[in-house]
């Protein structure tokens, strides 16, 4: 009886018992995102990234790589692989027909010796300055949000003019913004040394030597100054020859050559759309300095890249009614926002006015 | 008896309840002797392209600091972070301590969390600091516009110095202090401190008064317009007025239209006003009664305010200019006080943009019930700001 009574026991424990043991036999697929913990070192991530291979070519060539697998930290900022394209540079090799030491240089000039966060980064800050590895200093510039408007912040950064596409990427000794273009910066030299060891250039220097407009791009005053190119003053019907040929006193020579100048100023194309943002400031009409004439400048975003350009056209009024001149601009936007000590220089082809325009009457 | 238990048990534990948060000793903060201070940031320039290189108008206060060898502020008695441009319209309560989410103060004290003045002589002053009285070194730093305090900035940010100088404050006087830009062209900024006189003067609680100051920057107004970037409210205010202009003020009863003047109040000559951004004195009152509308029932009243500032010899009634110019040449600047001061007139008004002076509010059994209040319009380059000062009144009964 006892026995019958114990084995009825068990066998009403075998379903709990069965019960305990299967479900543990059923495995879901649990997938649970884990975020990752293992950065890798900033020249690492470098390497590993398929549109950084320009930059990472030039790391290794000037001899960083090293450098930048150490503790830190950095604020890498890295142009894309288009970015470098656009100033000719196609393949890792091109980097050895440059001189290594303005290569290393210009590398370093990407480079912060610190972590700068987007958040690290005053609220609407403007030309806020950072320390590069090469010594010099960067202007960053946030596009925030216009005034009362905090809760519909645009948040883009700019650096030396170049818009960061992609920030705040996490590197285990640092972090990294990506860039849409090459910071170009010159340090130890002027707006006309720069012109002057550039033929392209030669018809525009004749110009403003004419009408002596061009010593004062040596001093040390900050200058915003369109390049116009020979390409386009010749298709106008301007050449050296034909400037030698001119009475500088029939001309004004404020507007025929002064107008691509804006003294005072020092602008990348991308500060316009930092201040269309945080004031609405959608332009620039600035007088001609000894002149009743506006130079002004304008910049358009395109909405999927980024990328800016922009032009500056010469007018009679900042607004209607007026009359509108010539303009001048660049497509490429690699050719803008050349920095220097005394100013900054945007690269443009086209005529603001024609000689014929300019005469006194 | 086990009921008669379990009492005992809850009456014990209130018992512990009451002697324990007894315990705790608080100790409130106090000032001898205080003097009662608010600040204004009058910077009101907008940073834009052609000057990307001035600093922006976003400051830190400080009052007796402690500065490192290099000069560096490390310390200081009193802190005022964050003091953004001041907004058009300072309450005669700080109501933003209530409705602001957002960590920039329009004024200090504003939000701070600090002991504000008393009711003094019938006038609230909660949105007046209380600072001790005597002399302070007293220094506005400007600072880059982040959430982060002061002095945990990093160290380069800690040296951009607006102003360093000393302030001396009397025991139980009103102040205001003013961060202003005192010349236009060198763009050189100061103080402007000024003693109040409103709690000490035998004002009618049945006028609503008010007095105005033209605390512009030197050559304001005779610069070029293109080098004014102003605030878009202000109306043909924002090239500025000339140094010296009358005031002429009228009443309305009309919304957002000047149909229905109230007749006895149109065009009325107040007084005069000369633009003073150096000389401390407090400017005239001048008033105008509560209920000045014949129709209105002794409780409350709608109407609103307008003061043409003209030119001296010009006069509204025979203005050259039209109400839809902006360039008046400095000669003619209208400012509406009505409503909430962020709706305009119909049609094309170059008028600047106020609040209402006179305050609504339910109060007793009335629900809207107007009361008379104590202004200030203080004209600062391109832009007009009203600070109401409002007596204590009696709370609503729902």
């Amino acid at each position: 009886m006892n026995t019958r009574k114990s084995i009825t026991q068990a066998l009403l424990l075998i379903p709990v018992f069965l019960l305990l043991v299967l479900p543990s036999c059923k495995h879901n697929d649990l997938e649970i995102e884990k975020e990752n913990e293992n950065f890798r070192l900033a020249t690492d991530f470098i390497k590993n990234n398929y549109d950084m291979t320009l930059f990472y070519a030039a790391i290794e060539k000037v001899g960083l790589a090293d450098k930048l697998r150490e503790n830190g930290p950095f604020t890498l900022l890295v142009p894309n692989d288009a970015a470098f394209r656009e100033l000719g540079i196609n393949r890792p090799s091109d980097f050895s027909k440059m001189n290594q030491d303005s290569l290393k240089a210009l590398v370093q000039r990407h480079i912060l010796t610190r972590r700068l966060l987007f958040s690290d980064m005053p609220h609407n800050g403007v030309d806020v300055r950072y320390k590069t590895m090469a010594g010099t200093e960067v202007y960053a510039s946030m596009a925030g949000y216009a005034p009362g408007n905090e809760a519909f912040a645009a948040n883009e950064l700019y650096f030396n003019g170049s818009p960061v596409t992609r920030k705040d990427v996490t590197l285990a000794n640092g972090t990294l913004h990506m860039l849409n273009k090459v910071m170009k910066y010159t340090p130890q030299m002027t707006i006309q040394t720069w012109l002057l060891a550039r033929p392209k250039y030669s018809i525009f220097i004749a110009g403003l030597k004419r009408f002596g407009l061009w010593d004062q791009l040596a001093a040390t005053g900050s200058f915003t100054v369109f390049a116009p190119d020979n390409e386009g003053l010749k298709a106008a019907g301007i050449t050296e020859a034909s400037i030698a040929e001119m009475d500088a006193q029939k001309y004004m020579g404020t507007r025929l050559f002064g107008s691509y100048i804006l003294p005072r100023t020092h602008f990348f194309l991308s500060d316009f759309e930092v201040f269309r943002t945080n004031n609405g400031q959608e332009f620039l009409a600035k007088k001609i300095d000894n002149d009743t004439w506006y130079s002004f400048v304008f910049t358009t975003k395109n909405f999927f890249t980024k990328v800016i350009t922009g032009g500056i056209n010469l007018r009679t009024a900042p607004a209607y009614p007026n009359e509108v001149y010539g303009s001048a601009g660049a497509e490429v936007p690699a050719l803008s926002d050349h920095l220097f000590d005394n100013g900054v220089l945007h690269e443009v082809k086209g005529v603001l006015l024609l000689p014929e325009q300019a005469l006194k009457k | 008896m086990p009921q008669l238990r379990l009492q005992n048990i809850l009456f014990c534990a209130a018992v512990l309840l009451l002697f324990a948060s007894g315990c705790s000793k608080v100790d409130y903060a106090k000032i001898d002797d205080p003097a009662y201070l608010r600040v204004f940031n009058n910077l009101n320039y907008v940073v834009g392209l052609e000057n990307k290189d001035e600093e922006v108008p976003f400051l830190t206060m400080l009052i007796d600091p402690e500065m490192d060898k290099d000069g560096m502020p490390v310390k200081a008695g009193i802190k005022g972070d964050f003091l953004d441009q001041r907004e058009p319209y300072a309450p005669p309560f700080p109501s933003h301590v209530g409705s602001s989410v957002s960590y920039k103060n329009p004024e200090y004290p504003g939000k701070a969390n600090v002991l504000v003045g008393p009711v003094l002589n019938g006038f609230d002053l909660s949105s007046w600091a209380q600072i001790p009285s005597g002399t302070h070194r007293i220094v506005f730093m400007f600072r880059p516009v982040n959430n982060v305090p002061f002095f945990n900035l990093e160290s380069r940010l800690k040296q951009k110095v607006l102003i360093d100088t000393t302030i001396t404050l009397d025991s139980k006087e009103v102040y205001t202090l003013h961060v202003l830009q005192k010349n236009f062209l060198t763009k050189k900024n100061g103080v402007y401190l000024r003693k109040e006189n409103f709690h000490k003067l035998s004002l009618s609680d049945s006028l609503v008064y008010v007095n105005f100051y033209n605390m512009s920057a030197k050559g304001f107004q005779e610069s070029d317009d293109d080098a004014k970037e102003a605030n878009r409210k202000s109306g043909s205010l924002r090239y500025g007025i000339k140094e010296n202009m009358n005031i002429f003020q009228s009443l309305f009863t009309s919304e957002k239209t000047m149909l229905s003047p109230v007749y006895s109040n149109t065009y009325k000559f107040m007084g005069q006003l000369k633009r003073n951004s150096e000389v401390l004195e407090v400017s005239k009152y001048y008033s105008f009664p509560l209920f000045a509308d014949p129709k209105s029932n002794g409780i409350y009243t709608n109407i609103w305010q307008r003061f043409d500032l003209m030119a001296i010899g010009m006069d509204p009634a025979n203005n050259p200019y039209e109400s839809y110019n902006m360039k008046t040449e400095g000669n003619w600047a209208p400012i509406n006080c009505m409503l909430d001061g962020k709706s305009q007139l119909q049609g094309n008004d170059n008028g600047a943009q106020l609040p209402n002076m006179i305050v609504n509010i339910h109060s007793g059994q009335y629900n809207p019930r107007s009361f008379a209040t104590v202004n200030t319009i203080e004209i600062v380059n391109g832009n007009v700001y009203l600070t109401t000062v409002q007596r204590k009144y009696a709370p609503p009964i729902y």
